[in-house]
Parts: structure tokens; C-alpha cells; sequence
């Protein structure tokens, strides 16, 4: 019971992340391999205001969710934006890219070693037999709130409706007066904020460094595609599964390898599955 | 002088090998291979590990360890057995390349973990004398890029590598014309292989010594700014693109003078931005670079 609490906990600290890449994936059809760094960029920007300006980790969050959806607006309009309409390979190049330069921008600032933020320790409690700390009880309200909203927002919003509609068929929602710059910039405003979240999430967890975005990356990429890319209910789904079962597999093979799963996952995945649990089937015309 | 610039020279030989080998996969394959460097990595331990723990001699383990690393993409590639987009296949080869990252890192008693493996003889080192030796082994480097630039023109020029560029341009109607697309596409990435394990141990040669640090992803983005500078496609445009992009990473060493007050954590992160924003300005201002690939004229 404790492993697989743990493997929830680890799995739906990949949610928000997970869910960023699929709706990046949705709108701009390319899987943004930049997304590790970017989660990097913001966990340290939060850092910033959380230790270094002493604000509360809460209130940091919000700021940087703001800041970074922004940032990441701008950070489109100089790389991605001049790409639009080629092939997906010279955007995945370019994310690709783009990443060594965040993660590094992330290491010239703050340097080599691990940091964290600025939140007193609490000893785990006992639940049901369950031993839990209340990080972990936070990741799970924080990351439950989110989807929540994102739910909502995708479903029942003019902007979400409008980024389904762009994901589903660009010329047609075109056709329709749908203005997709400004959607993709929307897009890239709310993925700012969920990985700004996700970073401090897995900052908590574990530590701040420069790698600890990219080390994430195989993991998120398996929980978005086992769910099928560009399906946000299937991010979760993904997420939770991929969590559970790493953290069960530490019980068999040593935990260095434990991205040797999420890696396995994708493989079984692209051969039995290709378009996920809940993708729809993708024929090419 | 003259000995950095035979150095550079023999670093520039097994990088432009490696080049060679992204721009069959992805120039003429339309394949990418985000875990080059997990590949090259495992080319370069396979052959040191041949040659320090079972007394392989050189010529026997740079065939075995360019078999192996083709063996490994083959794999790779069937994985794409039902998908055909480019995009789960980055994914994919992004993983297995740190899964092997990992391995070399992890497996102390077979790599040397973070230490790495150190010793590597070079070969023929006593049957040639001293003073000439770095001379004829610059000759060998030489010599076994031009083979491979001269095969892989071969290649590029036979049914074989016909087929290869009718699954890039379009895989529905190469399948439609009776091309067998996975058999293709193995046969593309198993190449491809042959040329990583054979740059992996040129670069054991070289450097004598292996250890994680000098896998990182990093070497991914000098291979693709190579082939993309050179012209995707041309065998010859990537070899002036792997040239070019050596003189600017070493040059990027002396930037150290020039900015004081860096640290080497720092340089190196410098160094990565640099080149990061540089495959982001080529991608968006050259994106078809210096050389043609070679077309059939009509």
C-alpha cells in the first residue's frame, strides 16, 4: 500500500507537466523537447523570489506562473514562431535547442548545486497505515485543483473550446474566425503556468538543479503518450500509471534504472497502441 | 601549433564520421536520432572494454563494437514497426540513448562508472616508431573518413539509397510502390550504426581514456548543427559542416581570455548556450545549408 501511494504521489507530480506537453503537442503539433528546461527555468525563478526575496512559496508561484507564461510567450515569438509551418523534425531540432540553452542559462545563474525552497520541515503522519509527509499531501491538492480547473477550462470556456478547436483542425477553425497566433500564445500562457507548478512540485519532492527538468523529460513524454498525445484526460491517466509502476518496478531492478520503464512503456506502447489509451487512431491521407 | 592543429584535425575526422553517420539516418533516412550520444558512448565503451578486459586486438573490436552499436539501432528502429511520424521515434531514441548514458554511469564493474575506463592502447603504438606515429595515425583517420565518404556516396547512389529517400520524402507512396518500409527503415538506422560504433572507437583511439562526461547530450546538437550547417543530405557539405563546427567549439575554448571572471562551470555553460543559439539561428537562417544534396538530373 505504501508503494503504490508513493507511485500516486510520483505520478501525479508528472501530471501538470505531462498535461503542458500534450497541449503544446495538440496546438503546434510538434513534442517540445524544451519543456524539461523550461520546468528547470521556472522551479528557479520561484526560487528566486521564494528564498532570495523571502516572499511565501505561494505567493512566489503565482508571481512566476504570471511571469513565466509570459516569458514563454516571448521565448515562442523569438524561436518557435520564425518556424512556423516546417516539418516537426527542424522544431524538435529547435526545441531540442532551445533547452541546452534554458538549462544552462539556469546553471551560468545559480550555479552547480542542489538548492530548495524556503518551507519548514514537517514529520510525516500516519493515515490509514499509509506514512505520508505534507508535501506530499500538498502535491496531491495542488495537482487535483489544477486539473480540475483545467478540466473546466478546456470543456467549457471560449478559450479552451477555441484550443480544442486549434488542435483538432487548424485551417478549419481558421475558416471559422478562430485566431490561432492568438490561441497558440494562450497556449504557451497556460503551459507557462502549469509547468511553473509542476516545477515547484518536483522541486519539493526533490531538489532544485539544473538537470532536474531534463531528468524528467522521458518520464513525462512516456505518461503523455501512454495517455495518447494531445488528450488531456489521458495525460492524467498516463501519469498515474507510469508513477505507480516505476515505483513498483524498484522492488525488482535498482531505482538507477528506474527510467528504463517509462522508456519500456513508450516502446510497448508504439508497438501494440501507437495512439495511446485514449488518442484516437491518426490516418495519415 | 602544429601539433593542436593535427589534434584538431583527428577530432574533426571521427566527429565528421559521426556527422556522417545523423546524416544518413535523418538527412537521406528522414530518421532523427536524439540518442546519438548514447550510441556513440556505447560504441566507444564497447570497443575499450574489448580491448582492456578480453585482449581483443584493435582491428577486432572496432569491427565487433561497430556490430553491436548496429545491431542496437536496428532494434531501435522496429519500434516504429506502426508508427511512421518522426515524432515518437525522437522520443523513443532520446530514451534508449540515456538508458544507455545510465548503464555507462551505473555498471561500475564493466565501464569504471563516473571514473570511466582509462588505458586504452593505441593501436600499433609499438610497432611504429614515436616520433612518426601521431603522423600515421592522422594518415589512418584520414583516410578511413574518405572510405566512408566514398561508400556512403555509393550507397547513396544505389537502389538501396534510392528507396531510403523515397521513405523520406514520402513513406505512404514508397509503401504504395512496393517498398518494404521496415526492412528499409532497419536497414537505415543498422548503417547508421556501423558508422557510430566506428567513430565510438576512433574516439577511445584518440582520447585514450572514456567516461560518461564525454557523452553528453550535448554531442546530439554538434552532430545536427553539422549536418544542417553542410546541407542535409550531402555527404560532403556535412564534413565542412562537422569542420566548421569544431573550429568554432575550440575556438569557443578562448573565450575564457576574453570574458574574465568565468568559472570553468560557467565557461562550459557558456559554451552550451553558445551553441544552442547557434542551432536555433541556423535553423531559422540556413536551414537548407552551405551544400546541395545530389540529385539524378532528368
Amino acid at each position: 500500500m505504501q508503494i503504490i501511494f508513493n507511485g500516486f504521489v510520483t505520478g501525479i507530480v508528472v501530471t501538470l507537466p505531462a498535461l503542458a506537453i500534450t497541449l503544446l503537442f495538440g496546438v503546434l503539433k510538434f513534442p517540445n523537447f524544451a519543456v524539461g528546461s523550461m520546468l528547470t527555468l521556472a522551479a528557479y525563478i520561484v526560487f528566486t523570489f521564494n528564498v532570495l526575496f523571502g516572499l511565501s512559496l505561494l505567493f512566489s508561484t503565482i508571481i512566476t506562473a504570471i511571469i513565466f507564461g509570459f516569458l514563454l510567450i516571448l521565448i515562442d515569438q523569438l524561436t518557435f514562431a520564425k518556424l512556423r509551418g516546417s516539418s516537426s523534425i527542424t522544431l524538435m531540432v529547435c526545441s531540442l535547442g532551445l533547452g541546452f540553452v534554458l538549462e544552462n542559462i539556469a546553471r551560468l545563474m545559480y550555479g552547480n548545486n542542489a538548492k530548495s525552497f524556503a518551507i519548514e520541515l514537517a514529520r510525516p503522519f500516519l493515515f490509514m497505515d499509509i506514512r505520508m509527509n505534507r508535501e506530499q499531501i500538498v502535491t496531491i491538492i495542488v495537482s487535483t485543483i489544477a486539473m480540475i480547473f483545467m478540466y473546466v477550462l478546456l470543456k467549457h470556456m471560449p478559450i479552451g473550446r477555441a484550443m480544442r478547436a486549434v488542435s483538432d483542425n487548424p485551417s478549419l477553425s481558421l475558416v471559422r474566425g478562430i485566431d490561432s497566433p492568438l490561441i497558440i500564445k494562450w497556449t504557451w500562457f497556460i503551459s507557462g503556468a502549469l509547468l511553473t507548478i509542476g516545477g515547484v512540485l518536483i522541486g519539493m519532492d526533490r531538489a532544485i538543479e539544473p538537470p532536474m527538468g531534463s531528468s524528467y523529460l522521458i518520464v513525462i513524454f512516456a505518461a503523455a503518450i501512454l495517455g495518447g498525445l494531445g488528450s488531456p484526460l489521458g495525460a492524467f491517466v498516463g501519469s498515474l500509471i507510469i508513477g505507480i509502476v516505476s515505483e513498483l518496478s524498484t522492488l525488482v531492478i535498482p531505482p538507477n534504472y528506474r527510467i528504463g520503464i517509462p522508456l519500456a512503456v513508450i516502446a510497448l506502447i508504439l508497438i501494440f497502441r501507437p495512439q495511446g489509451i485514449f488518442g484516437k487512431p491518426n490516418i495519415k491521407k | 601549433m602544429l601539433s593542436f592543429i593535427i589534434l584538431m584535425s583527428l577530432v574533426i575526422c571521427f566527429s565528421a564520421i559521426l556527422a556522417l553517420a545523423l546524416n544518413f539516418q535523418w538527412g537521406l533516412g528522414g530518421m532523427i536520432n536524439f540518442g546519438l550520444a548514447g550510441l556513440y558512448a556505447l560504441g566507444a565503451y564497447a570497443c575499450a572494454i574489448l580491448i582492456l578486459k578480453l585482449n581483443i586486438n584493435f582491428f577486432w573490436s572496432t569491427i565487433l563494437s561497430m556490430l553491436l552499436v548496429s545491431l542496437v539501432c536496428a532494434l531501435i528502429s522496429i519500434v516504429t514497426l506502426r508508427v511512421s511520424e518522426e515524432d515518437y521515434f525522437a522520443i523513443v531514441t532520446l530514451g534508449v540513448g540515456e538508458m544507455l548514458r545510465l548503464i555507462a554511469l551505473n555498471e561500475d564493474w564493466l565501464t569504471g562508472g563516473a571514473l570511466g575506463l582509462t588505458g586504452i592502447p593505441r593501436p600499433l603504438s609499438d610497432s611504429i616508431p614515436a616520433d612518426i606515429y601521431i603522423y600515421v595515425f592522422l594518415a589512418t583517420y584520414v583516410f578511413i573518413l574518405l572510405i566512408c565518404i566514398f561508400l556512403l556516396n555509393i550507397i547513396a547512389r544505389s537502389a538501396f539509397g534510392r528507396s531510403m529517400r523515397a521513405i523520406r520524402e514520402d513513406d505512404v507512396v514508397a509503401v504504395t510502390l512496393g517498398k518494404n518500409l521496415l526492412w528499409t527503415r532497419a536497414r537505415i538506422f543498422a548503417v547508421g550504426g556501423l558508422l557510430i560504433g566506428l567513430a565510438g572507437s576512433m574516439h577511445a583511439f584518440y582520447y585514450q581514456y572514456i567516461d560518461p562526461t564525454q557523452f553528453s547530450n550535448i554531442v546530439v546538437a554538434y552532430a545536427i548543427m553539422a549536418v544542417i550547417a553542410g546541407g542535409k543530405g550531402s555527404h560532403f557539405g556535412v564534413v565542412i559542416g562537422s569542420i566548421l563546427i569544431m573550429i568554432l567549439l575550440e575556438g569557443s575554448r578562448f573565450l575564457k581570455e576574453i570574458i574574465p571572471g568565468l568559472g570553468s562551470d560557467q565557461l562550459s555553460a557558456v559554451r552550451i548556450i553558445i551553441i544552442g543559439v547557434g542551432l536555433i539561428l541556423v535553423l531559422i537562417y540556413k536551414p537548407n545549408g552551405f551544400v546541395k544534396e545530389y540529385r539524378l538530373n532528368a
